[in-house]
């Protein structure tokens, strides 16, 4: 990704200063943390109502 | 007018006085905290390994526990300390471009006698020595405590005691002076960043696990004969994942004993925060990040397993593997670093067990692997970072080669030690307890208590699945 300053000296660092700052990949990563959290939920809650399912007494 | 002038003079020299007294007194009392803090590291590590322990042997886990606690601080005192501040540019031991390093350094502010012996002991005008003394050789106690959940149920107390001192007062010291100190050789070089000590903390601490479990052994009945694994169930599965819990709590305290507080004369900066290399950082970075990398370690590992354990464990890696940039990962990075930890850990820990090695916690993956692994993310996506102050070009950058060089020396610097001393004492006879005694349980042969002397009640719920 690189460092976010033009220099690369903390010298000139006087503000944020974390990976991508300054592009678009803060915007993409939250997307993707987005993205894992809904998938991780609905895989979960498959996964669940399968395994609860074997228990039913119906 | 001259008098008024002064008395304003007199009092902006007490002003003066008064905020550098404070400033002291908080950057002594801000180390001070971490210890406290980090002893509930190895509060959880004795919950979370007498836990995983079967009944016949939980005070005796819990003993090893605590040997190395106490055996560790001591041995950081005698030479731990001296190791860090003398090793940095290499087994030379000579002074590098930072002044604060070398044989002579060492010498003059880390040995407990002497002239130097004034920093090593209580002193009026030194109010830094002894808490970051204290610091370090917390970090040095968890790196036995890591070792020491993998080797349960079948160790020899001594010789658990010796691998504990060999891992915490100098494989890791060693580790910590070349990546770790503003004048070791890995970052110069190298650029080598490792914020958080995943690598020189928890990969020389797992791969040094490694290395004793080969000739340790498994415990009895781990392995059938055509070398498949069976379950050896923890007695208290809660406990264990309750000292998970407080683990995490301690690491805030870890990596509060990782920045390094403005404004004194052996701070980097007179108005802001620094790492250990020397370049800036906050607690608000750390805050986003650690909060960021225990819960997508916790929902990667949940994604695979749906065990508490596990889930728990896969906050540690989430922690690990974020350690080493926690100070300059964005939060959702962070995130989705820890949640691909949390992801891989317990297929890891599966390989390791087929080849059958019997880490009963899963130490070797959750430290060892998992620390490899954030050393090297960090190379993947901070390259280009200066490793230290200096104008570009003077000072190294963070790359993926040297994160993978400064990988390979911590998996070196951990697991050649753990193997070497762990043949001897088995050559020695020093490292596994007698057959039957094993058979019986540690805790008959070797404690002078019981556990849970009027038993452990049975559950009252009724987990038949047919009513």
């Amino acid at each position: 990704m690189g460092f976010p300053y033009e220099t690369a000296d903390w010298a000139v660092v006087d503000g944020a200063m974390f990976v991508g700052w300054g592009s678009a990949m803060p915007g993409l990563y939250t997307l993707l943390a987005v993205i894992a959290c809904a998938a991780v939920l609905i895989f979960g809650q498959r996964t669940e109502v399968t395994k609860t399912a074997a228990y039913d007494k119906r | 007018m001259e008098e008024q002038i002064a008395e304003l003079t007199a009092q902006v020299a007490a002003l003066q006085q008064g905020g550098g007294t404070t400033n002291t007194m908080f950057a002594e009392t801000f180390y001070y905290l971490t210890i406290p803090l980090m002893i509930l590291i190895h509060a959880g590590f004795l919950a979370y390994e007498m836990g995983a322990s079967r009944l016949k042997n939980v005070l005796s886990s819990g003993v090893k526990n605590l040997l190395a606690f106490a055996f560790v601080i001591p041995t950081f005192y005698f030479f731990g300390w001296w190791v860090y501040w003398g090793f940095p540019t290499g087994l030379g031991l000579s002074a590098g471009p930072a002044g604060i390093s070398g044989a002579e350094y060492a010498n003059s502010i880390a040995w407990a006698w002497g002239d130097s012996a004034q920093y090593m002991g209580p002193n009026i005008s030194d109010q830094i020595s002894g808490v970051f003394f204290g610091a370090f050789a917390l970090f040095a106690a968890t790196t036995a405590s890591i070792m020491s959940g993998a080797v349960i149920e079948r160790i020899q107390t001594v010789g658990f005691v010796i691998l504990a001192i060999v891992l915490g007062s100098f494989a890791w010291v060693v580790a910590a002076a070349w990546g770790w100190h503003a004048d070791g050789w890995l970052v110069t070089q190298w650029g080598v960043h490792d914020f958080g000590a995943a690598g020189l903390v928890h990969a020389v601490a797992g791969f040094f696990a490694l290395g004793v479990l080969i000739n340790l052994g498994p415990r009895i009945g781990k392995f059938n004969a055509d070398g498949t694994a069976n379950h050896l169930a923890a007695h208290n599965m809660p406990m264990t994942v309750v000292g998970l819990m407080l683990i995490i709590v301690g690491f805030w305290g870890f990596l509060m004993a990782c920045v390094v507080p403005p404004g004194e004369a052996w701070s980097w900066f007179a108005d802001k925060p620094a790492t250990i290399y020397g370049t800036p950082i906050n607690l608000s970075a750390l805050s986003f990040n650690i909060l960021m990398a225990v819960a997508g370690g916790i929902i990667g590992a949940w994604v695979l397993t749906r065990d508490p354990f596990w889930m728990m464990s896969g906050a540690l890696a989430g922690i690990i593997s974020c350690a080493s940039g926690l100070d300059i990962y964005y939060p959702a990075l962070a995130f989705l670093v820890a949640f691909s930890a949390g992801l891989i850990l317990k297929p890891c820990a599966d390989v390791l067990e087929r080849m059958g090695i019997d880490d009963a916690v899963g130490a070797v993956t959750v430290h060892g692997t998992i620390g490899l692994y954030g050393v090297v993310m960090l190379g993947v996506f901070a390259s280009g970072y200066p490793a230290l102050q200096g104008a570009e070009g003077e000072v190294a950058q963070i790359s993926l080669v040297g994160q993978i060089v400064g990988a390979a020396v911590f998996f070196l610097l951990g697991f050649v030690p753990g193997y070497v001393v762990s043949f001897v004492l088995k050559m020695l006879g020093m490292l596994r307890i007698p057959e039957g005694a094993e058979l019986v349980g540690m805790d008959r042969v070797k404690v002078p208590a019981e556990g849970y002397p009027e038993g452990i009640p049975a559950p009252a719920m009724n987990l038949d699945p047919a009513e």
